[in-house]
């Protein structure tokens, strides 16, 4: 009986991905490699399953809650588990607000059973760039405090109008959290207000972390080293598929422009930004952007206006939301069979080491593996549809 | 002069006020002087405005006390006993040490919010900006201006406390020091202490007991450490320590716990024995024998209690509630006594039905495994579609109403002969010549494209920037800043729902023309005096944010009245 079915696999065995034999040495006994070949099979898998019809929270109030206990100053990620974060944050924060700019970001920090904030829930990259690089100056003690951050993030986004996305990103080092109370009814009321928790783990699965995330609709996963770590964290950039409870409504939104009057100079004015703050204040200036609604002047877009409240943009950072609205179609992978010579994008001719090629399903054209990551994850637009008139224009209305 | 009910407490005669000699009297209300040979009292101080009193130092000529109100006057009594200086010394001791036993009875108690105030403009240079403009220019009260203005500020002194959990290992954590004779020193803080309450709450009890009544806290805690309960032997039953009571409440709660058991019947709690697998693979449960020593059994034993009061102390605390719905903190309650009910045998039907559905779905979790699933079939269903009608409106802008030119095929046609002829005749054309552009037009050129030019605007306002003098700069950034703040508040008025909004309005509007005279008119007035060529430009800016808000009143007001 053994040796009828040892030639096929049992059938619980199928679609079960024996990741344990994927996993290979290399010449010189590192597993970098295999590793990267992983991750970016999980990528691409990633990216096939994004289906390009579904409503997105791109008003996004993420909250990042950060470890900062003992278990952070723990090795494993060179040089300090904590270092190696603050770097990766530094770069996640700028791309963030690159890719989503009218959202908003807050910092919060988990130390010693207490949680701290570091840094209020705005749209300004450097603030928050600079609040935690200042991290790097705090001294780590104690154990975290699950609860204690989550309530802190939740205090703030509860108030916040219902037709934006709430989402938390915890960084979480320690396999432990010392709490004050029950932990379940904080979950039962992140559920309540729809807010989505995603985990970052340093160290191994967590029940409780597992639970978190799945109960509020969030991902979970542990960081195998920091590359994956990076792509983890970069996987957060997108906007999500919007909450069950996320309603529509009108948003009101200023768009500014230069006061320009015919005939007359350009007055000095002073911007709304740096009016009260202590080590570089306004400076008097010409150029800037005015709201519409009580003319005061900002440096840049996008903010919100300090006096009238309206939130002011530009028109580019509105048309960036389209990437994620109308998404480059993925490309089929097929084998090279010498099909085509070059790539349609960069011209690289085709060589040996190409083992797979990449073929646009609206104006099969073929392109390289490099040109695949560029277009998908920068560029937003395939360029054999974009060089293909009567395509581009019919393709986002099928 | 004086009513009959006060009583004169001492009278000093011989005494100078000003030049002129009379009569000091001190009441036991308040202290008062009249002069020699009137009938009325020319001064007199209430106790409870008199900041402090001052005497002239030893060895002075005249003998002096200096009475120092809390507004800033202070008045000086001159003692001239025809006796000679000891006398004077003599009658001014006396003043001074009645009024050192009477004032601070009436010490007024300094208005501990007037404290908190100055302390906020003192460590905000910027809120200690806007208190200037705003409330010293009487643009805005200073009830207004604590209500309104600086409330961000004072709650931020409010943000509550965090509650903390207990850590397993915090009694471990105390680490000793040896002080080198034989002594060890423990250093606990807050966190720890509140630990040990949450904890052990007979020790919490023992705490209010004796500190601060019979023992200091130092002391206590001394004890504590030092007595067999936090020690492990724990043979307490000889000792007469403050804390065996302790020790045996612990024990009877334990038997408690022991006795109620637990309520949960997938739980099987004798699988939590060591069992080693013996030779042959049989499993022996191993009976633990009756002399294994009983240290280690104590030991185990404390361990245990002290892990079951760790978790008891996680859930004895009460669950948050929301504010709003006054029915949660009951069901909440409720709910937590449920859990950790004692001998509950009579369950309502409510309570068997919800047994019943915990147990499913345990057993459930428990056969299946979610990473065999595939994990499609949960995401599919949450995600909500994206309706878009009219996509190609997305992608190009709007278009004002002009059709789309349809070229016929020949007209395309003749066009692209058309330019193709112009691209030739380009090719053959070509001449070399020197003179592209005329010398004097090209001059002209650079001359407008070089810094100040006519069209290079930016620059010459730029340099103009740096003419301002930096304190100038300084007052129109305060001017910048007050105004914000009175616009921010004036804008979040609108639209106005509420009558109190409306009211609210109406009071900023008033404020902004205040500030507009009382804070902006004379900065232009000393600009045109100071740097005539800049005045205009300065202000004109906060001008336009001025008639901004100006037009939005009047625009709202109009509304208001053609409504009715």
């Amino acid at each position: 009986m053994v040796d009828e079915e040892d030639p096929k696999e049992y059938r619980w065995e199928t679609g079960y991905e024996k990741t344990w034999e994927a996993i290979k040495e290399d010449d010189e006994g590192f597993l970098e490699a295999s590793v990267a070949d992983i991750v970016q099979r999980a990528k691409r898998k990633r990216q096939a399953q994004k289906q390009p019809n579904t409503k997105l929270g791109m008003m996004r109030h993420l909250y990042i809650i950060i470890d900062c206990s003992d278990s952070m100053s723990n090795q494993d990620l060179k040089p300090t588990r904590l270092l190696c974060t603050i770097k990766l944050l530094e770069l996640f924060i700028e791309e963030f607000f690159d890719q989503n700019p009218i959202s908003q970001m807050g910092a919060i920090i988990m130390q010693n059973k207490r949680a701290e904030r570091i840094s209020e829930l705005a749209g300004n990259a450097r603030k928050h760039i600079k609040a935690i690089n200042n991290l790097n100056r705090t001294s780590l003690n104690g154990e975290p405090s699950l609860q204690n951050g989550l309530n802190m993030a939740l205090k703030s986004l509860k108030l916040l109008p219902t037709h934006a996305s709430r989402e938390i990103l915890i960084v979480m080092g320690s396999l432990t959290t010392c709490d004050p109370g029950d932990i379940n009814i904080t979950i039962d009321m992140l559920k309540a207000e729809g807010v989505r928790c995603s985990i970052i783990g340093l160290a191994a699965e967590v029940h409780i972390c597992r639970q978190l995330a799945v109960e509020t609709g969030g991902t979970y996963n542990v960081i195998l080293d920091d590359s994956h770590y990076k792509d983890l964290l970069f996987q957060h950039i997108e906007p999500p598929p919007a909450a069950v409870c996320l309603e529509s409504s009108l948003i009101k939104m200023g768009f500014p422009h230069q006061m320009v009057v015919e005939g007359t100079e350009e007055p000095l004015t002073m911007c709304m930004c740096h009016v009260d703050s202590t080590d570089e204040g306004s400076k008097l200036t010409t150029g800037g952007y005015y709201c519409p609604q009580c003319c005061s002047k900002y440096c840049e877009l996008p903010v919100e206006c300090r006096v009238c409240g309206l939130t002011l943009v530009s028109a580019p950072h509105l048309a960036r939301s389209y990437h994620h609205l109308f998404p480059a179609a993925n490309y089929k992978e097929i084998d090279y069979d010498s099909r085509a010579t070059i790539c349609y994008a960069c011209q690289k001719a085709f060589g040996d080491t190409d083992k797979n090629i990449y073929r646009c399903p609206n104006c099969e054209k073929i392109f390289c593996i490099d040109c695949d990551i560029f277009i998908h994850e920068t560029l937003h637009t395939c360029p054999g549809c974009a060089t293909n008139l009567s395509l581009f224009q019919n393709h986002n209305s099928e | 002069m004086t009513t009959s009910s006060e009583e004169i407490l001492l009278q000093v005669p011989h005494v100078r006020y000003k030049k002129g000699d009379g009569t000091l009297y001190l009441m036991d209300q308040r202290i008062a002087w009249m002069m020699e040979n009137r009938d009325t009292v020319s001064i007199s101080h209430l106790y409870s405005d008199i900041k402090t009193q001052k005497i002239s130092p030893e060895g002075k000529a005249k003998v002096q006390l200096q009475v120092v109100l809390h507004n800033g006057v202070s008045s000086t009594f001159h003692f001239i006993n025809r006796g000679g200086l000891q006398e004077q010394a003599a009658d001014r001791d006396r003043v001074k040490e009645l009024l050192q036993t009477l004032l601070p009875k009436f010490k007024r108690k300094i208005d501990k919010e007037l404290e908190e105030k100055n302390r906020l403009l003192s460590s905000n240079p910027a809120l200690l900006q806007l208190y200037k403009d705003l409330v010293m220019s009487e643009v805005v009260s200073s009830e207004e201006f604590w209500a309104q203005h600086a409330s961000q500020y004072t709650q931020a002194q409010k943000t509550q406390t965090q509650d903390i959990g207990v850590s397993g290992a915090f009694l471990a954590d105390i680490k000793p020091q040896t002080d080198g004779c034989n002594g060890l020193k423990y250093n606990i803080t807050a966190d720890i202490i509140e630990s040990i309450f949450k904890t052990y709450p007979a020790v919490k009890k023992k705490y209010l007991e004796h500190v601060p009544a019979k023992m200091s806290e130092a002391q206590f805690w001394t004890k504590f450490f030092q007595s067999h309960y936090f020690h492990r032997d724990r043979k307490y039953a000889e000792s007469k320590d403050l804390f065996t009571e302790c020790g045996k409440i612990d024990d009877q709660e334990m038997k408690k716990d022991i006795q109620t058991g637990i309520n949960d019947p997938l739980l099987d709690i004798t699988a939590f024995e060591d069992k080693s697998i013996d030779e042959c693979y049989g499993a022996q449960a191993e009976k633990p024998t009756g002399t294994i020593g009983t240290v280690s059994q104590a030991m185990i034993k404390r361990f245990n209690q002290h892990s079951i009061m760790v978790l008891k102390a996680s859930k004895n605390k009460q669950p948050e509630q929301p504010q709003q719905n006054g029915a949660d903190p009951n069901t909440n309650s409720s709910k937590t006594q449920e859990n950790n009910s004692t001998n509950s045998i009579s369950n309502n039907s409510s309570n068997n039905e919800e047994t019943h559905v915990n147990k499913k779905q345990r057993i459930q979790e428990k056969i299946t495994y979610n990473d065999l699933e595939s994990s499609n079939e949960n995401q599919n269903s949450s995600r909500s579609q994206l309706s878009l009608s009219k996509v190609e409106r997305y992608l190009h802008g709007p278009m004002p109403g002009a059709s789309i030119e349809h070229l016929l095929p020949n007209e395309a046609a003749t066009v692209n002969r058309g330019v193709l002829l112009e691209c030739r005749q380009w090719q053959g054309g070509r001449q070399l010549s020197n003179n592209l552009v005329s010398p004097a037009a090209s001059v002209g050129a650079l001359g407008e494209l070089s810094p100040g030019g006519a069209l290079m605007r930016g620059f010459q306002e730029q340099s103009l920037a740096q003419l301002v003098p930096s304190d100038i700069e300084k007052d129109v950034r305060n001017l910048y800043l007050s105004l914000c703040e009175l616009l921010n508040h004036f804008w979040k008025c609108f639209p106005p729902t509420t009558p109190a909004l409306e009211q609210k309005a109406i009071k900023m509007h008033e404020a902004l023309h205040k500030f507009q005279g009382a804070k902006l008119k004379p900065f232009e007035d000393k600009l045109i005096r100071e740097l005539s060529p800049l005045s205009h430009h300065l202000t004109k800016h906060l001008n336009q944010l001025l008639n901004a808000a100006y037009q939005k009143f009047n625009t709202w007001q109009k509304m208001k009245t053609h409504h009715r």
